[in-house]
């Protein structure tokens, strides 16, 4: 079997905590910072610091707003994100196909 | 690292980006809000003896629109109350699948408010069933239109929502048949009230019976 597929996958994103936050980004335009954690099941804690990671590696943008004088986090997929999250899907389709092979 | 990991990682990753795109908004306020509405509507309306097709026909308008109101203050309470954003994409995608047959519903109450105007019947009726079988037809075009309006909200939110669906659509249509088929040989005696009780069933009861199934179950459906 060809290793290169599994070397070249997204550290960042491969993290099962990172990669649940970037799934469900990538279905919608932009998640409140409650709808991420609430959805995941996550801690603040455990949100922020993933994310954290995400914004420093520029695959997430975070956006603070005080619509009716309340605070609401919102963080969205930047295109590098979006790229990124294509190409790490396109090489586990790769593995798969390749395992598959006879 | 095999097949089975990589394969398990997308299906995680298609259910997580399925989910995400779902409105999760809690469904059962609204709905024993907007049951409720239609119960007292249905006994208002024949309270104060909403007779004509006309007045019917603006007079459910009317509900309806307190209704998508009262809904509507409902779904951005709980938006700010869990400072999410209130007009956020799920939110979105359920306007716009609820939108089309919902304006459908409109525009036939307001054709219906037009032939009525072209050959106006006596207000107060003089009880002869042709009068009033519009009333009941109107309200089953409307139970089939919300019903297709729901089915297509369905897709975005919980499942239960396309089964209350098919129960408007089915039951919509089986009154149809039956008053326009069915009975239309034996001249049902179709009074006045039959039509507002008719709108009770369907936009009352029906919703009200949703709303209470779903407090009882949504909190464990959604819970993570």
């Amino acid at each position: 079997m060809n290793p290169e597929p599994f070397l070249q996958l997204d550290r960042v994103i491969h993290e099962k905590g990172r990669l649940a936050i970037m799934s469900l980004l990538a279905a919608t335009p932009e998640l409140s910072f409650t709808e991420l954690r609430d959805t995941l099941g996550m801690t603040d804690g455990n949100v922020t610091s993933h994310i954290r990671t995400l914004q420093e590696a520029g695959y997430v943008v975070v956006a603070k707003s005080y619509p009716n004088r309340r605070p609401l986090t919102t963080c969205a997929l930047t295109a590098a994100g979006r790229k990124a999250f294509a190409d790490y899907i396109t090489l586990l389709e790769q593995i798969v196909q390749q395992t598959r092979k006879p | 690292m095999s097949e089975h990991w990589a394969a398990e990682n997308l299906r995680v990753i298609r259910t997580l980006m399925e989910r995400s795109a779902l409105y999760r908004r809690a469904l059962a306020p609204v709905m024993t809000f907007a049951g409720a509405i239609g119960i007292i509507a249905a006994l208002v309306g024949v309270f104060l003896r909403v007779e004509s097709e006309p007045k019917f026909i603006s007079y459910w308008c009317g509900v309806a629109l307190v209704g998508l109101a009262g809904a509507f203050v409902l779904v951005r309470r709980q938006a700010l109350k869990s400072a999410e954003a209130f007009w956020s994409p799920p939110t979105r995608r359920v306007a716009t699948a609820l939108l089309p047959c919902l304006t459908a519903g409109l525009l036939v109450g307001i054709w219906f408010l037009v032939i009525c105007a072209q050959s106006p019947t006596a207000d107060p009726p003089t009880g002869m069933a042709e009068d009033r079988g519009l009333m009941i037809v109107l309200s089953s075009i409307w139970a089939v239109f919300y019903g297709c309006a729901l089915h297509a909200a369905g897709f975005f939110t919980s499942r239960g929502l396309r089964w209350l669906a098919w129960i408007f659509i089915i039951g919509g249509f089986g009154l149809l048949f039956w008053v326009t088929v069915a009975h239309q040989q034996d001249h049902p005696d179709a009074r006045w009230q039959t039509g507002h009780w008719f709108m009770g069933l369907w936009f009352g009861c029906l919703q009200l019976a949703y709303g209470i199934y779903l407090y009882f179950t949504e909190k464990r459906e959604t819970a993570p």
